[in-house]
């Protein structure tokens, strides 16, 4: 497949259906909520990028002076003037030199060799238990919408942008909501009255229906008092270079996303999870190119995201992470590409963060059945991320565990 | 007169198994009970005169890209652009133009079954030639259907098969083949991933035309372990084992169960998997038809972005290649998230809850809008019937709220917004 994205990617896990109740919410309405209910500076914030398709970890972390690494896949390594030297005989794929000034700023966390235990290939499979916190048993529920549960009710307080809400923001009894790209053209004259008479719930509705009446009524909740913070530009980075298109050639989705999410931090959203995406990263097929171009957008756009940040005064309450739901096989296939794999390295990247490698580099001598060794529990890093940041006892979230990275400077 | 029961059952038999009422249609249907309402619509006719009148579009072979920055380039786009958009109406005017469109439905769900996209193949030629096989065996054998598939250029263009040689395998395509399309997750290792891909390497694909040649130089014949069998496999041999398992007919009949009816209860009847012993498509479908569940309240379904337009279209007799302004049809599909032949992922669409939310309220009205004001609407102009319930028959709606009653009252006397209302109603976008 081409192209796995976020937008209706997560139907097949299953775990969309009780994704199913997420209120849609328009800017306009988390800025009124912004407006009258603005979140505390010194609050932790994350944002959550999930990569679509399976990133192949070995040519994002690189381990450039292993000969191992170049004879297992030799019409697509890198050679070692192509990385990012980080030290430790690894470096970051050229394309991402945003994430190389994080690095040397020691704003950014790689943990290496991330994955879970008996590793499930299947794109759907792997996304859920990644989305799921549950390599085991198959839970429905995502694992911020399991700390959802357990927080007050408010519809702003996990937010996901796209049309579809992904599985982790879906809890079993509260669940984050979906905020669509881009403004909304609502009816006006004799159309609103009548569209605002069809919005309302009928006692007669299966619930299905009155899901369809709640979301045009929902298009309807438009305050045009608080539509001025929207119109206003996003926050100017201030420590990057404006070039000509002012993005340095990120990817307009990603950055779009992250642009909505940090106009609206800047305007206090009452937010504390955002879960944005960006997709493509299976590559079965001539990769390098490929993979190259969307490691550049992902460190490029968080990069930006996070100068932009400094613009605000939630600088440091800012943490991105980044994951994607399995690495690739060591050895190339005969496309110039990789299958699906087992572990990849995550990025978690902010002021918060005690820069620097944690795990270890899976080795490339001692492989299982050909693939990397997973040596670090993705439910560590989670559980860095609930206690440190959302703070919540990681076992209230994820049943039986209680271990986690000491990424934060706070932990 | 017949019950909300009986109208229910009717409006899910013709908006699921067909693809909407056309004018008309629905009050005879009802008229003739739930039974033969279900014979009439499970029974397509050897011509179809609604399908006559669409012209099969002209797919010649484009050959290669040419080389960038050469003056064949342009010719070259502007042909492939256009044959895209051909193949997209040509589809379209046949799922609005079909007297019976239960052939067109089941093509339309083999599609997202075997969900290729032209954004990677990029050539309308193979999605052609791949949808004339899905709709050949819609409701024919499903092994002969596997079969045609595993040797479909586009579908193996799509997972990479191309690519898959004896010696060094690509697993895409053998993944998939178990995963999505035969067995469903977890019925297999991967070990047997990895073998089957060897079974599967020899073939390659011209791109422009879909051809597909098998070269025996290039399979990888030695004996594999598969499944808890060993032998030499190739691609027909192996599709034709994994078509026996039983854990394919418990998968497909799954899948079936979760897009006609219900995405949220699994099926749980055996009868179902049973009528799907021989794996005859059309049993199995009847089978699902026929069940009770298709009368439980419980089980009602989001009609995704093409099943809305479809039947609004042929309910307002708007034939897709008609429509004078260029793209602004694949233009609005795209909004809503749903473009024939442009499937999200090898997965296919999402499925009921996805399909409701601001976002696609937003562009479903504008949609509406566009679509009310170059659609017929002569019948409820020239209807004496009361407005409400001629809208609930010509739509196919088993029956209107008193919130939608209300909404059509003040609307009272001008077609255009009762039409646009009703095909905004919540009762018209979830099926029952």
């Amino acid at each position: 497949m081409l192209k796995i994205t976020r937008r209706k990617f997560l139907q097949f896990s299953g775990a969309a259906v009780i994704g199913s109740m997420a209120p849609a919410l328009s800017i306009d309405e988390i800025a009124q909520a912004a407006v009258n209910n603005p979140l505390p500076t010194g609050t932790p914030v994350v944002v959550v990028v999930t990569l679509y398709g399976g990133n192949d970890g070995l040519n994002t972390v690189i381990p450039y002076k292993d000969s191992n690494y170049f004879s297992s896949r030799p019409g697509i390594s890198l050679k070692a003037t192509e990385v990012l030297d980080l030290g430790q005989d690894l470096g970051l794929n050229g394309s991402m030199t945003g994430f190389k000034s994080l690095w040397d700023q020691k704003k950014l966390a790689i943990v290496r060799g991330v994955g879970y235990p008996q590793p499930d290939r299947s794109h759907f499979s792997s996304m859920a238990i990644w989305q799921s916190a549950s390599p085991r048993s198959h839970l429905t529920s995502g694992w911020i919408g399991r700390w959802l549960d357990g927080q007050n009710h408010d519809p702003m307080r996990a937010i996901g942008l796209g049309s579809v809400l992904p599985p982790l923001l879906a809890g079993v009894r509260q669940v984050g909501s979906v905020l669509p790209l881009g403004g909304l053209v609502i009816p006006s004259g004799s159309l609103l009255a009548d569209c605002k008479r069809l919005s309302n719930t009928s006692n007669l509705d299966s619930p299905l229906q009155a899901i369809a009446a709640q979301s045009m009524k929902d298009m309807f909740s438009l305050s045009k008092t608080v539509t001025p913070v929207l119109k206003k530009p996003a926050p100017v980075p201030d420590d990057l270079p404006t070039g000509v298109g002012g993005n340095f050639g990120a990817d307009t989705s990603l950055s779009q996303q992250l642009d909505v999410v940090a106009k609206l931090i800047a305007a206090g959203a009452p937010t504390r999870v955002w879960a944005v995406s960006l997709g493509g990263f299976d590559t079965h097929a001539d990769e390098v190119k490929a993979q190259s171009s969307l490691l550049g957008t992902v460190s490029n756009s968080i990069t930006r995201f996070l100068s932009q940040m400094h613009a605000t005064n939630r600088a440091n309450d800012v943490t991105v992470m980044v994951y994607s739901e399995f690495g690739r096989r060591v050895k190339a296939n005969a496309s110039q590409g990789t299958d699906h794999g087992t572990s990849g390295p995550m990025f978690i990247a902010g002021n918060s963060v005690n820069g620097g490698f944690y795990g270890d580099q899976p080795s490339l001598n001692n492989l299982s059945n050909g693939d990397l060794a997973v040596t670090t529990d993705f439910r560590d890093v989670y559980g860095s991320v609930l206690e440190d940041l959302l703070k919540t006892p990681v076992g209230q979230v994820i049943d039986g565990w209680s271990t986690k990275s000491p990424i934060f400077k706070s932990a | 007169m017949n019950s909300y029961a009986e109208r229910l059952e009717i409006s899910r038999l013709i908006h699921r198994f067909g693809m909407g009422p056309k004018p008309g249609e629905f009050a005879q249907l009802v008229q003739s009970g739930v039974s033969n309402a279900r014979t009439n619509i499970l029974t397509p006719s050897a011509t179809d005169a609604g399908l006559a009148k669409v012209a099969e579009p002209d797919l010649r072979d484009l050959g290669p890209r040419p080389q960038p920055n050469t003056p064949q380039v342009i010719p070259f786009a502007n042909s492939m652009r256009k044959q895209n958009s051909d193949l997209l109406l040509w589809w379209l005017d046949r799922m609005v133009l079909a007297d019976n469109a239960l052939t067109e439905r089941m093509t339309w769900f083999w599609h997202g079954h075997w969900a290729t996209s032209i954004g990677k193949v990029e050539y309308a030629l193979p999605m052609k030639i791949q949808n004339a096989t899905l709709r050949n065996f819609a409701l024919g054998n499903f092994a002969d259907m596997s079969r045609a598939m595993v040797q479909d250029g586009a579908l193996q263009y799509w997972l990479d098969g191309n690519q898959n040689q004896k010696g060094a395998p690509n697993e895409n395509l053998a993944r998939e083949l178990m995963e999505l399309f035969t067995l469903g997750v977890n019925h297999y290792t991967e070990d047997d991933i990895k073998n089957l891909a060897k079974a599967l390497t020899g073939y390659s694909v011209t791109r422009s035309s879909g051809k597909i040649t098998f070269d025996t130089k290039k399979h990888d014949a030695t004996p594999i372990s598969f499944l808890g069998k060993t032998a030499s496999f190739d691609a027909i041999s192996a599709s034709d084992y994994l078509v026996s398992r039983d854990d394919c007919a418990a998968y497909i009949t799954s899948r079936l169960w979760f897009r006609f009816i219900s995405s949220l209860l699994p099926n749980s009847d055996q009868n179902i998997i049973s009528a799907f012993a021989g794996r005859d498509i059309l049993k199995a479908v009847t089978a699902l038809a026929s069940h009770p569940a298709m009368s439980d309240p419980l089980n009602s379904q989001v009609k995704s972005p093409i099943d809305w337009f479809v039947s609004v279209c042929r309910a307002l007799q708007i034939v897709p290649s008609q429509v004078k302004v260029y793209g602004q049809i694949a233009n609005y599909l795209d909004k809503l998230g749903q473009v024939p032949f442009i499937p999200p992922n090898v997965g296919g669409w999402p499925y009921d809850e996805a399909w409701l939310n601001v976002s696609s309220a937003q562009y479903r009205l504008a949609f509406a809008g566009y679509l009310v004001s170059i659609g017929n609407l002569s019948p409820l102009k020239n209807s004496t019937v009361e407005p409400a319930q001629f809208l609930a028959d010509w739509l196919g709606v088993a029956r209107w709220s008193s919130r939608t009653k209300t909404a059509f009252a003040s609307a009272q006397g001008d077609p255009a917004r009762l039409t646009l209302l009703a095909i905004s109603a919540p009762e018209y976008l979830v099926n029952g």
